[in-house]
């Protein structure tokens, strides 16, 4: 038996977990979430979220009061879905979409792969950290070993998210090899510039996302989130540090 | 100078795939990048220093940004997110880790304070437009000036 509340309910619930698990700020979540609820007929909502959970709560048409939480566990960056769940979002406020049509949406939106396949994803780390080391290094030739080392570091990335499952270990890692690659292509001639390459092999995975975020949620009074996401691009920015000083300890 | 800036919206776009974002901006991030890195590339010739320019240039990106999400209807992170990738101080911060490596610590505080500035600045210029963009939507500080 599923009443219209429990509909509604968790229809706002799952566009706020799309939205926070795939890189939106914090106020944005809050505000879509109390957005839906109150354009589906509730009132008296609240909608508290932090970077790790949601909460919401509300009374539809003199029933009992509801309340319901999920907790969030990944984190990944993919802002084409944050995208796309808040122009769904738009819709179903603006009353152009019903509460099943939006549903059905939704849960197309969760199932569907990324935005870019993951090739892409690599080639775009190789030409990036190659384009990044030269406006860093003002050398043409040595972004061809930059975009080597960016390609290394977000192929070392992916894999052992894949197969560690551990966040800041394998950022570690991840900076690591790609520290080893530049130096090995240094070392055997291959560039020159060798500040310039580790920058380049780097620069891939720098936390754009947490960093950004962090500013915006501390900007809009959610010190929490702004704290936490804080702290997470301070981590996940020491252990690239400490990876690519492994590397350059070891072998310089 | 033009090189570079074809070169810097080239490394902005691949960042905008690295980050997922809709192939419908792409265009857009191409050029907001181009407008940071030149801010932030143009104003040291004025005699700014670095950390000030860096300031400037990811408030006008992210100024930018915030039109360009009205517009397209979109959150305004898909825009500043890769818009301020360019004015990350890689430079300073891998200077910093390998002064700390060689044991000379004091030049490895130095250049760790210009890092940080350089990143604080990145995120005041972010806060400042985001601030100028939320005027009335704030929320309460300190005295209730509306009773």
């Amino acid at each position: 038996m599923t009443t219209k509340k429990d509909k509604l309910i968790d229809l706002c619930l799952l566009a706020g977990k799309l939205m926070l698990m795939y890189g939106a700020e914090t106020y944005r979540v809050e505000d879509t979430m109390k957005r839906m609820a109150i354009a589906g007929g509730m009132d008296n909502v609240n909608s508290f979220v932090t970077t790790t959970g949601i909460f919401l709560s509300g009374v539809l048409e003199d029933d009992d009061d509801i309340m319901q939480m999920i907790r969030i566990v990944d984190r990944f960056q993919d802002l084409s879905k944050v995208t796309e769940v808040n122009h769904i979002s738009r819709e179903f406020v603006a009353g152009r979409m019903s509460i099943t049509v939006a549903r059905q949406e939704l849960k197309r939106v969760e199932k569907q792969p990324m935005n870019y396949p993951l090739w892409l994803i690599y080639i775009a780390s190789a030409i990036g950290g190659g384009a990044f080391s030269y406006l860093i290094g003002d050398s043409l030739f040595d972004m061809i070993p930059a975009s080597i080392g960016g390609l290394v570091s977000t192929l070392a990335l992916v894999l052992f998210q894949h197969y560690l499952q551990a966040k800041f270990f394998s950022e570690y890692l991840a900076a690591f090899f790609g520290g080893v690659t530049a130096l090995i292509l240094v070392h055997s001639g291959f560039g020159t510039n060798i500040d310039q390459i580790i920058i380049g092999s780097l620069i891939p995975l720098v936390p754009g996302v947490p960093l950004t975020n962090s500013v915006r949620d501390l900007m809009a009074g959610d010190l929490i989130s702004g704290l936490a996401r804080g702290a997470e691009a301070a981590l996940t920015s020491l252990s690239i540090a400490a990876g690519v000083a492994t590397a350059v300890s070891l072998f310089l | 100078m033009v090189w570079e800036l074809i070169i810097c919206g080239i490394a902005t776009i691949a960042f905008a795939i690295i980050f997922n974002i809709p192939y419908r901006l792409l265009w857009m991030i191409g050029l907001i990048g181009m407008l940071s890195w030149s801010v932030y590339s143009l104003l040291p010739i004025t005699g700014v220093g670095p950390v000030p320019a860096a300031a400037v240039a990811a408030f006008s990106s992210a100024l930018i940004s915030h039109f360009a999400a009205r517009k397209k209807r979109v959150p305004v992170t898909t825009f500043t997110i890769p818009g301020i990738i360019p004015l990350v101080p890689g430079g300073r911060a891998y200077e910093t880790m390998l002064a700390f490596v060689q044991g000379d610590y004091i030049e490895g505080l130095s250049q760790g304070a210009g890092t940080l500035l350089q990143a604080g600045a990145i995120a005041g210029g972010l806060a400042f437009a985001l601030s100028i963009f939320s005027i009335g939507r704030g929320v309460g500080q300190r005295y209730e000036t509306n009773r």
